[in-house]
């Protein structure tokens, strides 16, 4: 008894938390695909599964991201901004005022106040420079794992000057740099800047925190290049917490309560 | 491909296109007769879109020739008082821009993009009428451009077309002399259009007083709307047919329209501002409506700016009546192609002070470029006062329904926080 679920059904992956007392007890991913809430419900079952649980431990079920409302069997549904605000408020104790948000196909700016409403936030439009499938284009033409990202970008002096963040125009220009020779990691380092700065000019002036933290989040924050470069470009420190793809479904249980 | 499998071809892509324009039309009437609010006393306003815009509709349907009508700075009652059906030209069809899209630039403003592809479907051509005359304000520069972009398209429009020079600085003294003038040389041109050399100062009092009355009862309703009860839905439907029909009749359904609202609604207020929206692209509307909003105040020029606000004159002299037309077109007008456009701002700031409404939502089409201009200097101003701002940028496309539905919803977390 007492565990809740909360599950976020983003563009490219469907992520479950299993919650009891506000702690993350079970968290996975999946990648999102046609049937998300068949998808979906596999997960609730591993999760009662392999915690040994009964269906009936389970109190609520919160749904948030795009696909929340092809959940039926959730009670609960909350808007993916509200639900990172109210999730990496918790997680970070409350010192998070700014969170950058790199979701799969969206970049979020959003700012908190005191209490971890939301006071403001942006999006970028309907493109995917920068976000996730930005970096996965990137890693499928460099044929190179995105895991390895973060290493190969610390290998690289200086990052090289890239000129597109649009997903198709990025593509050219790698392949045009890797026929002239240039190493992957300057290739890779330069990728990191080239997103930073966008999410520099999402941020603006306006968004920057005069107190508080600014946490970085969604899948792509695990790469420790792309937070570096952020830092670099921000002139601010970046925070990350453990397990960063797991916020926003974390914060859909707090809004059960 | 020889000239007749060309013509051919285009005549398939114009009848596949006329096709789901027609389907897209349908289906928006559909969605607004089967809401629960619907009811008989809007059945005229919704009949009025469906029945569609053609010049020979509407004439047969108040009697008189029809001109077509860019921007709404040009006084509606000296159209009136010669006998014409002044008619707002305006696309909201999101299928009619594929006809015209592949002439026109990539980034323009998609209302407009829509309203050429839907001249290029000649629909006044098949029904064997086009507009009398086309009367052009030079608003933005998508407006001063229309009529070249109407012949890069292709369309068979080619009735008389007059310009009215529009002084962008509408504060000054001098400007308002310049426009006075702009006035006279419509009326000169509405007088050789129509051949009627002189108008009767009486007439043109009483095509005034006609349209104060209408702004009267429009008022009403927009009170209505202030109070929660007016859904923005219907209000954009009834402000978007007000071209369609005499405005006598259009009035007096208006009139019969105010007994038809009486649920309130309790969603979180908002104001709508920037880019017009017209029929059948009611997207944006819809989206609100889903996310929990009400529009209780709104400064579109489809919606609540159709009318310039009330025409006050003392001098009932025909100069007198035309200069007060004139200021009231000009100075009332709160288009963002003017430089001096403090009013509008202050206009949304000062009802935010008193608790009107909980935050603004700013809807830019990609491409509206004095909207998205004008959105920068609201949103720093409001945020200053701690006032809650969302632009949200669209264009005419469902696809991104979703990205704006989901930022709606955060916004009206944000101003029930």
């Amino acid at each position: 008894m007492g565990y809740k679920i909360g599950l976020d059904l983003g563009s490219t992956a469907i992520k479950m938390v299993l919650v009891k007392n506000n702690e993350i007890a079970w968290s996975r991913k999946v990648p999102t695909a046609p049937g998300q809430e068949a998808l979906a419900l596999e997960l609730v079952k591993g999760a009662v599964s392999e915690c040994g649980l009964k269906e009936s431990d389970i109190d609520q079920i919160a749904a948030t991201g795009y696909g929340k409302k092809l959940m039926s069997a959730a009670g609960h549904t909350v808007d993916e901004i509200s639900a990172n605000a109210q999730g990496l408020h918790w997680l970070s104790e409350g010192r998070c005022r700014t969170i950058i948000n790199i979701g799969g196909q969206d970049l979020k700016v959003i700012n908190l106040n005191e209490n971890g409403r939301i006071a403001d936030f942006k999006m970028n439009d309907k493109c995917a420079a920068g976000t996730g499938r930005f970096f996965e284009q990137a890693a499928r033409i460099l044929d190179t794992p995105l895991e390895s990202f973060g290493e190969m970008s610390k290998l690289a002096d200086e990052p090289l000057e890239l000129n597109s963040t649009c997903v198709v125009f990025a593509e050219s220009e790698i392949v045009s740099l890797l026929a002239k020779g240039v190493p992957k990691e300057r290739i890779i380092k330069g990728l990191h800047h080239s997103v930073a700065r966008r999410i520099t000019h999402l941020l603006g002036n306006r968004n920057t925190p005069k107190s508080g933290d600014i946490y970085l989040d969604g899948g792509p924050s695990q790469n420790p290049g792309l937070l570096e470069a952020l830092e670099d470009e921000l002139l601010m420190e970046v925070k990350v917490l453990p397990n960063p793809q797991f916020t926003v479904a974390f914060g859909a249980t707090l809004s059960l309560n | 491909m020889n000239n007749t499998q060309q013509d051919d071809r285009e005549g398939r892509i114009k009848k596949k296109i006329f096709d789901r324009f027609e389907d897209e039309t349908a289906q928006e009437i559909k969605n607004l007769k089967s809401r629960p609010d619907f009811s008989p006393e809007l059945e005229y306003f919704v009949d009025l879109l469906a029945a569609g815009r053609d010049p020979a509709t509407i004439s047969e349907r108040t009697g008189r020739p029809v001109v077509a009508l860019m921007c709404l700075q040009a006084p509606l009652e000296l159209f009136h008082v010669f006998g014409l059906q002044p008619f707002k030209i305006f696309g909201g069809a999101m299928v009619s821009q594929r006809l015209s899209a592949p002439q026109l630039p990539a980034i323009m403003c998609p209302m407009l993009r829509s309203a050429l592809g839907e001249l290029q479907l000649d629909l006044a051509g098949q029904k064997g009428q086009r507009f009398l005359a086309w009367v052009a304000p030079t608003t933005c520069d998508w407006v001063v451009k229309i009529q070249d972009m109407m012949e890069v398209c292709g369309i068979k429009e080619k009735p008389p077309f007059h310009r009215l020079e529009l002084p962008h600085m509408k504060d000054r003294d001098e400007s308002q002399e310049r426009w006075l003038e702009e006035v006279y040389l419509l009326k000169n041109f509405l007088s050789q259009l129509t051949g009627q050399k002189k108008i009767k100062r009486q007439a043109l009092a009483n095509s005034m007083s006609l349209y104060q009355k209408s702004w009267h009862v429009f008022s009403k309703l927009i009170d209505l709307k202030r109070i929660g009860l007016v859904p923005e839905l219907w209000f954009m439907v009834i402000s978007n047919s007000f071209f369609f029909d005499d405005v006598e009749k259009w009035t007096t359904a208006v009139e019969k329209a105010l007994l038809t609202f009486k649920t309130k609604n309790e969603s979180p207020d908002i104001f709508l501002a920037g880019s017009p929206i017209f029929f059948p692209n009611l997207k944006m509307l819809h989206l609100l409506e889903e996310a929990g909003l009400n529009v209780s105040m709104d400064d579109l020029c489809s919606s609540e700016r159709i009318f310039p606000g009330a025409v006050y004159f003392d001098d009932v002299s025909e100069h007198g009546l035309l200069k007060a037309l004139a200021q009231r077109y000009h100075q009332g007008c709160l288009c963002p192609t003017f430089a001096d456009n403090d009013r509008r701002i202050n206009n949304i700031i000062a009802p935010a002070h008193k608790d009107l409404f909980k935050g603004v939502v700013f809807h830019v089409l990609k491409g509206c470029h004095p909207f998205d201009l004008e959105s920068l200097t609201l949103e720093s101003r409001l945020k200053d006062q701690g006032l809650k701002f969302i632009k949200l940028e669209t264009d005419y496309t469902s696809e991104d329904s979703q990205t704006l539905l989901t930022r709606l919803e955060a916004y009206r977390s944000a101003l029930t926080n």
